[in-house]
């Protein structure tokens, strides 16, 4: 048979729950086994408590894992009944989650330069991703945007890591380059040799990203979001159309070589 | 536990408990056998697979609704070859442990659900029954239309009671339940899995577009668990062979208001999604529940309902 999902159900606990942008939340839960076991790009599975009409459980990305400290930290924006429960979750409060979920990032063996692409609640996925590569030495570029200054989110923590270029970008040019992400990476990819694009945002954007990346002759992946039932691969509802057919985003993904993705 | 004898017969299927898995919301089983004791269950039903493979639907399949869920999943399997020689070892195994294995067979034509549980019965000793599912509402060409009137449902089940010795059951539709019970229990139906998810629609009112890749889909979930009771006790009067009862069960009262009503196992579905070990969960409760009933057999409680 197939290998299962390596995802188990952890007990958490909310050590604290706190808006860090417009409709954005920074969510840090204590669950040390999956903390521990996360890699960058895989997700958690969020059982939202309470007399809830909505019965699933919220599939999140998260932002950083600590190890030593057995905290998760989850970057969420409220876009529906489970995260806006979520966000009421206080510091003391428990539940389970179900993880890790998934397949994460995987830069090339050997990869020297990354260009990372993010767009609004794609941020934190791709910013874990960064303080990995950053820590194991490799050059990294990022290009973060949002609709407006005020959902944007990172660009900090972004220049903590010691990424070399930060670029951020607005829809409305409220901050940084008034436009899409596109254009920035088309610059940074006219100009660097770069081994890795990793981008994570809305479907048309990620789509662009590819795009450059592909005509750049530069290996990239996407992480992408899909409506998911179970998150362990026995309901097959987030399907993602590949030039191999059908792939969960729960055990295939979420995160795809993005040259074999037909619909992102 | 044991002071409730819990053991069943679902129609020539001996089962430990009365507690099963909804075809679909269980994948082969063994996408479980890391997160509860599969082995505890009565039995579980296998996701509908095909003589040949199904790639399914393009995306958005699931929408999440208040108080349940709506798919349109296309019932993407792989084949029953590929599914026997990927998932028969494991499913084997369970098996010997006591916990009996149902097929759901998927087909869009009366030939091919023969060509497909020709294939079940060839390469599946393992299982102890069928399930012909001639009630998908996903399959624009013609699940639907096989299970949506009796003598379809009956045609269907006629051709496949010639392939196997083994038990046969029929997931039915939410339509005609009566008639097309009595239609199925003529044609040698063994027994009957009532309810499949119910026909709906959701609106994206933003972009005027379906929330899913098509205009309808299968609704589950607690919202459908009323309907689905009142469909299990409609089709106890008009037929004699055994019900399993299936509609969002999420607690042991939810099963046990299916026993009740007469089913005589229960079904467990977009449960095991939010909660993987629900189902386990659930057969205590029910358990507990039969035992405060003060019976020493389940099968007392099976259709005690009184009106």
């Amino acid at each position: 048979m197939p290998n299962p999902s390596p995802a188990r159900v952890h007990d958490f606990t909310v050590v604290s729950n706190e808006p860090i942008a417009d409709g954005i939340f920074k969510l840090v839960v204590s669950a040390p086994a999956c903390a521990a076991a996360l890699k960058p790009g895989q997700f958690v599975n969020i059982a939202v408590p309470g007399n809830a009409m909505s019965l699933l459980r919220v599939p999140l990305s998260f932002a950083a894992a600590d190890a030593q400290a057995g905290t998760i930290e989850i970057w969420y924006a409220v876009v529906g009944d489970g995260t806006e429960r979520l966000s009421h979750m206080a510091a003391g409060d428990t539940s389970t989650l179900l993880g890790p979920g998934g397949r994460g990032w995987g830069a090339p063996a050997g990869c020297a330069r990354a260009l990372l692409v993010a767009g609004g609640i794609g941020v934190p996925p791709v910013l874990c991703l960064a303080r990995e590569l950053a820590a194991a030495g490799v050059a990294v570029d990022v290009v973060f945007g949002a609709a407006t200054a005020a959902k944007l989110v990172g660009e900090a923590e972004a220049r903590v890591l010691g990424a070399g270029e930060v670029r951020v970008c607005t829809d409305d040019g409220t901050a940084g380059h008034h436009g899409f992400v596109t254009d920035p990476a088309r610059e940074l990819l006219a100009a660097n040799a770069y081994d890795y694009v990793a981008t994570c945002g809305p479907a048309p954007m990620m789509e662009r990203v590819a795009g450059l990346a592909k005509e750049a002759g530069v290996f990239c992946e996407a992480s992408l979001e899909r409506m998911m039932s179970c998150g362990f691969g026995a309901c097959n509802t987030c399907n993602v159309q590949t030039v191999d057919g059908m792939k969960g985003a729960c055990m295939c993904g979420p995160v795809f070589d993005a040259s074999k993705v037909v619909v992102f | 536990m044991a002071n409730v004898n819990m053991a069943v017969d679902f129609g020539g299927v001996k089962m430990k408990n009365p507690i099963n898995t909804a075809a679909g919301t269980f994948g082969y089983g063994w996408q479980f056998s890391e997160l509860m004791d599969v082995s505890a269950l009565g039995a579980i039903t296998t996701k509908g697979c095909a003589a040949e493979p199904w790639e399914g639907n393009p995306a958005p399949r699931m929408t999440e609704l208040r108080g349940g869920m709506m798919n349109s999943v296309g019932l993407q399997n792989p084949g029953v070859r590929a599914f026997a020689e990927q998932s028969g070892p494991w499913l084997a195994d369970l098996a010997e442990k006591g916990t009996r294995v149902i097929c759901q067979v998927a087909g869009h034509s009366t030939e091919e659900y023969v060509r497909a549980l020709e294939l079940f019965d060839e390469l599946c000793p393992w299982a102890a029954g069928f399930e012909i599912n001639v009630s998908c509402p996903n399959i624009a060409a013609g699940g639907a239309a096989c299970g949506s009137t009796p003598e379809g449902a009956a045609e269907v089940m006629r051709a496949c009671r010639k392939v196997t010795k083994r038990p046969l059951f029929v997931k039915m539709a939410p339509v005609r339940v009566p008639e097309i019970a009595v239609a199925l229990e003529e044609a040698g139906a063994d027994g009957l899995t009532i309810i499949n998810s119910i026909q709906g629609m959701a609106i994206d009112v933003h972009t005027r577009r379906s929330r899913l890749c098509k205009p309808k889909g299968g609704l589950s979930g607690p919202l459908c668990h009323p309907i689905a009771v009142r469909m299990v006790w409609e089709a106890v009067q008009v037929v004699d062979i055994p019900i399993c009862g299936v509609g969002g069960v999420m607690t042991g009262e939810d099963a046990a208001e299916f026993i009740l009503a007469g089913a005589c196992c229960v079904a467990v579905g977009m449960a095991s999604f939010a909660e993987p070990d629900a189902s386990v969960r659930i057969l205590h409760e029910l358990e507990a529940w039969a035992e405060s009933q003060g019976v020493s057999d389940i099968n007392e409680l099976i259709g005690a309902f009184e009106c």
